[in-house]
């Protein structure tokens, strides 16, 4: 063919070549690009970034057009850093990157819903009835109530008005403070770091009202207790910036790529400049493919790998050889050479607690807080002496608390690490071992429950006369580690090959690590350390914190950072990213968020504590303190239940309690004035005779049941609530998928202090209200849902642990529909409560209970041995044996002008946090300026906070972090203490005032506060204890300095004085189920274990269409290639997996990344998405938590002991979870119960 | 016909008092304007009839069962065209353009693809006009009046009504009819959703998302349909 008719004769096509004829330059229509040209167009960009439970706070710009927003790109303009470290930016992931979609997805709550039966019920009653009898006319009659929380979970909302639903909520709100007490109206949010201004909106109501603000880092079982215990700081850790400072990293069951994606890239560039990497991990997980060894241990026994690591560097740079860095380190920042008193039984010794200077002739000179004064040994004198930096010093007395070498009487000291040497006594002492408890999944290893090694010790006569022996606690930490020093005796080794506790050849039979790989790392991360000054890291990962025994891998790990210097050296330390996102300008917030300034104390709860016993989990506890008390155990009755432990810490003023009495607190003051009695002398009083109860001996009495709650930028229910299915039995009432019997059933009740009824509550709370812009899985059962703004829709404050910046939130578009931003809502909530409040509630005085608090003089208030009240071992008295009481003024009819004024008492009495205060006059006449004044009413006068910038600039303003001048007072308070001058760390950065609109233009990097034990620098990264090691402010713990002996008789009665080995625990919910319920399709038992997953953050994105495209479009469980072999199951089918707890359906996904014998579900897939009905339950699907219960652990209950002192989020019991094993089979019939829901309480109830 | 679009846009609106008390009202325009079958025994006859007889409590439980809690029948349009995609954001914008030009501008807090608001917006347009842009959304009113049909809800007849206006066929403009392979031949349905690469030129993303995109996301709402059947 010619092709002569497709040859054109005047035209041609192109009009120019390039390159040689390889490129054609034309001039066709291009219209097409309009199309791309329109997409990138905008009418403006705003700052904003996610407010999830997230430690990313990454800013994005957020393009609106037209009033709406299309779409997000990463903002790129942050602050740099230095010319030697890579810049934060940018910032973000595929999660963040999708977030928009939410605002108008079909699963937003886009307005105000309510049940529809307690709608028509409330109409009817409201119709007749003030709005407070209203409600109590519902609330009290049982068929009524149960009539709309026995549909919980089951639909039947309805659309409700913003002022009709502010009505119904005020109303129960005001009705239980009458009824029943103000400390029944409960809340639950977490993480204020990631929306500052949105979480104090609602805990600032909920102060003002008395009712209870829940903890959340413990709960979510984030919060390592071994920090605490250590340091005596809740959690402080480098940014991860300083990843790029370290020489050696190890990566401990963190998965930086896939969880901390933002900040992953450090994690790459550091390895460019030369950093070795070690990851530990029993999976192949993302983070695998960065290592340059791959350490696997069998899930669970992290603490064995740690221990024989922790046994190398002892052996090869503390004895064999000494590096002085590292002997300095030890002698100065950590307990290593206090003595440790030993007692002596069956012929051998028992490492006691540490001798104090109250016990010896004269108290060592000392004459304040003597017997909270540790004792050492001078090197150069042989002296007995009390140094400076104890907690004895950091109260009552000023300028001693300070870790220079130095005693109470200014005499420099060198303090003694050994009492080994010539003419060294030997004594034989006994150490707990539990290896030999491990349950069938796990290696057992007999060693004998106790390990009797020789330490060197000494002789001293006690002031009244006695003599006893004592060793430091660096020689008893030797001998626990089972190295031969030449001592003789047994239970040591010389040798890396023997099997002896905690050899790596031992804890290569416990974890299945090879010893050569463990020693290998032992060493050059030790090594590494050695030539940098501690520039060894290790990040780690709540996946280790999630086990029953989760102290013993931690206090492991930061052994091995603590025996190489790299605490609080920049490039080095524990870097634990979890759960809490640092609220940087925490002073500042606490103000506003728990109404501080206008009364105190706020009524706080640790949520543990409170689910275990509010959702009857304690019912079906099958852990006994029997399994898990030390061999070494004083004398004592100690085989008590879990309950019952928690109980006795609540009276003793250890733990906190909601509901606390069961009078109602509003009562106890009236009576008290009847009494002639202050409410503190009634209190106390009432509780020896037993006229006055606390409510946590009979958590199942309607009138010790919490009644409201809200749940607020959380998804309790969908995500965090451990023992999902006893929350919708007992707490909510509703349809459950239990299946073990409780107590009462098994002949088992084991419970001495708490009530047992035979007949198990269901459904206490009257009123559950969800704030949320989607509808999650708490909302579904939810009474009330209000919808939120997103986070492109409000003004807030956001920052986190893993940068330096404050961050934005900034309202971008209006709310859409008819949502609202959290501050909105609970200020309107404010407002309509104080309307309706009168009809029964004036100003009252309420009485408050609070355990002794960390951080306050209160602290040392319990110095040697457990006594309890109730038992007559002591009087009550608050504050000392029992918790504090507190009478607080409540002005229920002005609720609404408190809310959004400033009160009075931050002139009054000021600020502070930590253990520091300072006036904060200066920035209230500041506010006032800035955000005007009350122009009347009962706030007449004070600075506004009508809106959620004024909140956010109430924040900024009163915080030392982001206003210089506050700083500059704050690190002259701490002076005072310390006796140091540390002013220099704020001085240069005094002017500086950050402002809502500052961090809007440009994220801002905070300035340095003594709320953090880090500086902002341009020569360091934020690094943890950076203060503590370079300006010798002392850790705030019993001797000041790292604590790696734990002293109180609880620690030593469950053998948990040093670090040790401990198989996870048995919780016995596998036997009750497996093979009952056949199906024909064969059952195997795994370890269930719920790491943070990839396509969501918890339960946030994970019902996101991207991110469901991008996993397999539901909930899914891993298993390994060899199990699913012995289950017969294949890829992507349908498997259930359950235990006595409940039952969760998933497709398996069947991978060789899995290690066999475990399970892996990403939480939190939620139920809401592609979730068939069980074949065990005959109910839907439940989520990751179906198959969880929580169990409480006593030690996490110690308090009024100087760092064992309960503090808010900070100390507590802890919502453990990996110890669980399931039973996973093969569906035969996937069910997906699309008919109409059946069985419920009938309609006509409501009628 | 503005007063039937009115009538349809009310009916597929969160139900209130004044609902309830208008479906006579309704009732009268349908059969005045008559392009809408709202016979005695019709399907539409039933879902007014369904008003007048329920409590306005169960009424407000069923909207919300139906259109506030499940994705699948959301009545914002482009929830079922452009789902979680960036493109949706664009469309909306032209979608509320295209009332300004109409001379409306919105008042209520909804989006410009809520297809009540959309309905309203017809009843001021010249019925020609209307038509023809209903028409543009014929494959998502199938997809709910299917969806809705498969629940027994008699929410059905206002999507046939719809459907019986704009012509019940599929608008060829930007979706096009898809082949469905059969759910148990595993080749055909990887290939049958494997997105094509992007090519750049005339005709493709004209609108700034793709035919392919269009084309999968209208496929994934029919194969949710399909699997709930089984």
């Amino acid at each position: 063919m010619s092709h002569f008719l497709d040859r054109l004769t005047f035209f041609r096509k192109n009009v120019d070549s390039f390159s040689d004829g390889h490129g054609v330059v034309t001039n066709e229509d291009r219209s097409w690009e309009e199309g791309y040209r329109k997409r990138w167009q905008h009418d403006k960009i705003v700052r904003s970034t996610h407010g999830v439970n997230c430690t990313g706070s990454c800013s994005w710009k957020i393009y609106v057009k037209g009033g709406i927003v299309t779409w997000e790109t990463q903002q790129t303009d942050y602050p740099r850093t230095r010319p030697d470290l890579p810049n934060h930016e940018p910032r973000g992931c595929s999660r963040g990157a999708s977030y928009s979609w939410y605002l108008y997805s079909g699963a937003r709550v886009k307005y105000p819903m309510i049940r529809g039966r307690l709608l028509k019920l409330w109409r009817a009653a409201r119709a007749v009835l003030p709005p407070v009898a209203a409600w109590a006319s519902i609330a009290s009659d049982e068929t009524k109530r149960k009539s709309y929380t026995s549909i919980r979970g089951h639909g039947g909302f309805v659309r409700v008005t913003w002022d009709e639903a502010y009505e119904i909520i005020a109303a129960a709100n005001a009705h239980t403070v009458k009824a029943h007490g103000p400390d029944r109206v409960i809340g639950f949010s977490p993480i204020p770091a990631m929306s500052m201004v949105s979480y104090a909106a609602g805990s600032r109501y909920l102060s003002l009202l008395g009712g209870v603000c829940m903890s959340f880092y413990d709960w979510y079982c984030d919060l390592p207790p071994a920090s605490p215990q250590t340091w005596g700081e809740q959690t402080d850790v480098p940014e991860s910036a300083d990843w790029y400072n370290a020489g050696f990293l190890i990566l401990w069951g963190s998965n930086v790529p896939q969880t901390r994606t933002p900040d992953a890239h450090f994690y790459t560039e550091v390895r460019y400049k030369g950093t070795k990497s070690a990851v530990v991990s029993p999976d192949y997980a993302e983070a695998t493919k960065f290592a340059d060894i791959w350490l696997n241990p069998k899930q669970g026994t992290d603490a064995a790998l740690a221990l024989a690591m922790g046994h190398v560097i002892l052996r090869e740079y503390y004895l064999d050889r000494q590096v002085p860095y590292f002997e300095d380190y030890a002698r100065r920042y950590t307990d290593m050479p206090f003595l440790v008193r030993l007692t002596e039984r069956d012929g051998r010794f028992v490492p006691e607690r540490l001798l104090r200077a109250s016990e010896l002739p004269g108290g060592l000179g000392e004459t304040n807080n003597t017997e909270w004064k540790t004792v050492a040994i001078d090197e150069v004198t042989g002296d007995l002496v009390a140094p400076l930096g104890s907690v004895g010093y950091r109260w009552g007395e000023s300028a001693k608390w300070n870790l220079e070498e130095k005693d109470g009487q200014g005499r420099d000291v060198r303090l003694k690490l050994t009492l080994a040497g010539e003419g060294a006594e030997i004594a034989a002492v006994d150490f707990p071992y539990f290896g030999q408890r491990a349950t069938e999944h796990f290696v057992a290893t007999e060693h004998g429950e106790i390990l009797t090694r020789n330490v060197p010790v000494r002789s001293l006569e006690l002031a009244d006369g006695t003599v006893i022996k004592v060793a430091t606690a660096g020689d008893l930490l030797m001998a626990n580690y089972g190295l031969d020093r030449g001592f003789g005796g047994e239970n040591v080794a010389s040798s890396y090959d023997d099997d002896v506790p905690f050899t790596p050849a031992w804890a290569e039979r416990v974890t299945g690590v090879k010893r050569d790989a463990t020693i290998t790392v032992a060493r050059e991360f030790a090594t590494n350390a050695e030539k940098t000054n501690g520039r060894s890291m290790i990040i780690i990962g709540a996946g280790m914190n999630h086990w029953y025994h989760m102290d013993m891998g931690y206090r492991g790990v930061i052994n091995l950072l603590v025996f190489c210097g790299a605490i609080g050296q920049s490039g080095g330390g524990w870097s634990h990213y979890v759960g809490q996102e640092k609220l940087r300008p925490q002073t500042g917030w606490t103000p506003l968020a728990f109404a501080l300034d206008w009364s105190r104390p706020p009524r706080h709860q640790n949520s543990t504590s409170f689910f275990y016993a509010h959702t009857d989990q304690w019912r079906y506890e099958t852990l006994t303190a029997a399994e898990i008390i030390s061999p070494t155990a004083p004398e004592g009755d100690w085989n008590q239940s879990l309950i019952d432990y928690n109980v006795r810490a609540e009276r003793m003023g250890w733990l906190p309690s909601a509901p606390q009495l069961r009078q109602n607190p509003l009562d106890i003051a009236r009576l008290a004035e009847a009494a002639g009695l202050s409410p503190k002398d009634y209190v106390a009083k009432g509780l020896k005779s037993g006229e006055v109860e606390l409510s946590c001996h009979d958590p199942d009495d309607p009138a010790n049941w919490p009644r409201n709650m809200f749940v607020w930028r959380s998804n309790l229910l969908g995500s965090s609530g451990k023992g999902h299915e006893y929350f919708l039995k007992h707490l909510l009432g509703t349809t459950h998928g239990v299946m073990g019997k409780d107590l009462g059933d098994e002949g088992a009740v084991l419970n001495k202090e708490v009530v047992w009824h035979d007949e198990a509550p269901q459904g206490k709370l009257d009123l559950l209200v969800t704030l949320d812009f989607r509808m999650s899985t708490t909302c579904v059962y939810s009474d009330i849902v209000l919808p939120t703004a997103t986070w492109y829709e409000k003004n807030d404050l956001n920052t986190s642990d893993m940068h330096p910046f404050i961050h934005p939130l900034s309202a971008a578009v209006d709310p859409a529909w008819e949502a609202r931003s959290d501050w909105d809502i609970y200020k309107g909530l404010a407002r309509v409560f104080s309307e309706v409040a009168p009809e029964v509630l004036g100003v009252e005085t309420d009485v408050v209970l609070t355990p002794i608090q960390h951080d306050t003089p209160g602290e040392i208030a319990q110095p040697f041995d457990v006594v309890d009240w109730k038992r007559g071992e002591a009087e009550p008295i608050p504050g000392l044996t029992m918790p504090a009481v507190a009478a607080v003024t409540r002005d229920y009819p002005n609720l609404y002008a408190r809310f959004t004024a400033l009160g009075p008492l931050m002139s009054e009495i000021g600020n502070g946090g930590k253990g520091i205060s300072w006036k904060t006059q200066h920035e209230v006449d500041a506010l006032a300026a800035l955000n005007g004044v009350q122009p009347s009413g009962p706030a007449k006068g004070l600075p506004k906070i009508e809106t959620d910038i004024d909140a956010t600039e109430v924040i900024l303003m009163l915080a030392p972090e982001t206003n210089g001048e506050v700083a500059v007072k704050a690190w002259e308070a701490l002076s005072k203490a310390t006796g140091r001058e540390h002013v220099h760390l704020a001085l240069p950065k005094e002017d500086e005032k950050i402002r809502f609109r500052d961090i809007q233009a440009q994220p801002r990097k905070i300035i340095s506060s003594p709320t953090w034990s880090g500086i902002e620098s341009e020569t360091v990264c934020y690094n943890a204890c950076y203060t503590n090691v370079h300006e010798l402010i002392p850790w705030r713990t019993l001797t000041g300095r790292q604590q790696l002996y734990q002293d109180h008789l609880w620690m030593r009665a469950f053998g948990e004085g040093f670090v040790t080995w401990k198989p996870p625990v048995d919780l016995k919910t596998v036997p009750v189920v497996k093979g009952t319920k056949p199906n024909g399709n064969k059952e195997i038992v795994l370890n269930f274990i719920t790491p943070h997953q990839k396509w969501g953050i918890h339960s946030t994105y994970t019902d996101n269409l991207l991110m469901l495209t991008l996993n397999r479009g539901g909930p899914v469980v891993w298993i390994s290639e060899t199990d699913a072999k012995s289950a017969e199951i294949v890829d992507n089918d349908w498997v259930e997996v359950f235990n006595a707890n409940g039952a969760l359906t998933a497709r398996a996904v069947v991978s060789q990344r899995i290690k066999p014998g475990m399970m892996l579900m990403y939480h939190a897939q939620e139920k809401i998405v592609n979730t068939p009905g069980s074949e065990m339950t005959g109910h839907r699907g439940g989520i990751h938590n179906s198959v969880t219960r929580t169990v409480l652990k006593p030690t996490h209950m110690i308090g009024g002991y100087a760092q064992q002192s309960y503090g808010f989020n900070y100390y507590g019991t802890v919502g453990s979870n990996r110890d669980e094993f399931i039973v996973v089979r093969k569906m035969s019939h996937v069910d997906w119960l699309e008919g109409p829901a059946k069985d419920f309480a009938p309609r006509e109830a409501a009628e | 016909m503005a007063r039937s679009f009115k009538g349809l846009s009310a009916l597929l609106s969160y139900p209130d008092e004044n609902l309830l008390a208008a479906t006579g009202e309704i009732r009268d325009a349908f059969r005045a304007e008559a392009i809408i079958d709202a016979a005695p025994g019709s399907v539409m006859d039933r879902l007014l009839a369904s008003f007048e007889e329920d409590d306005l409590f169960a009424a407000q439980e069923r909207y919300v069962e139906l259109f506030d809690k499940t994705r699948r029948l959301s009545l914002h349009l482009f929830e079922h065209v452009h789902g979680e995609s960036r493109d949706r954001g664009q469309a909306m914008v032209d979608l509320a353009a295209l009332y300004e030009r109409g001379g409306l501008m919105l008042s209520a807090n909804e989006l410009p693809d809520y297809l009540p608001l959309f309905l309203e917006y017809l009843s001021t347009r010249p019925f020609d006009e209307a038509k023809a842009l209903l028409g543009d959304t014929v494959d998502i009113l199938t997809a709910l009046e299917e969806r809705l049909d498969q629940r027994r809800s008699p929410y059905v007849a206002v999507l046939t009504a719809l459907i019986g206006i704009a012509g019940r066929k599929t608008a060829a403009r930007a979706v096009e009819p898809v082949a469905e392979p059969e759910l148990s031949d595993l080749a055909a349905l990887d290939a049958e959703w494997e997105e094509t690469a992007v090519t750049f030129g005339p005709g493709e993303a004209l609108d700034g998302c793709s035919i392919d995109r269009l084309r999968m996301q209208v496929r994934a709402g029919r194969r949710d349909v399909r699997q709930a059947r089984a």
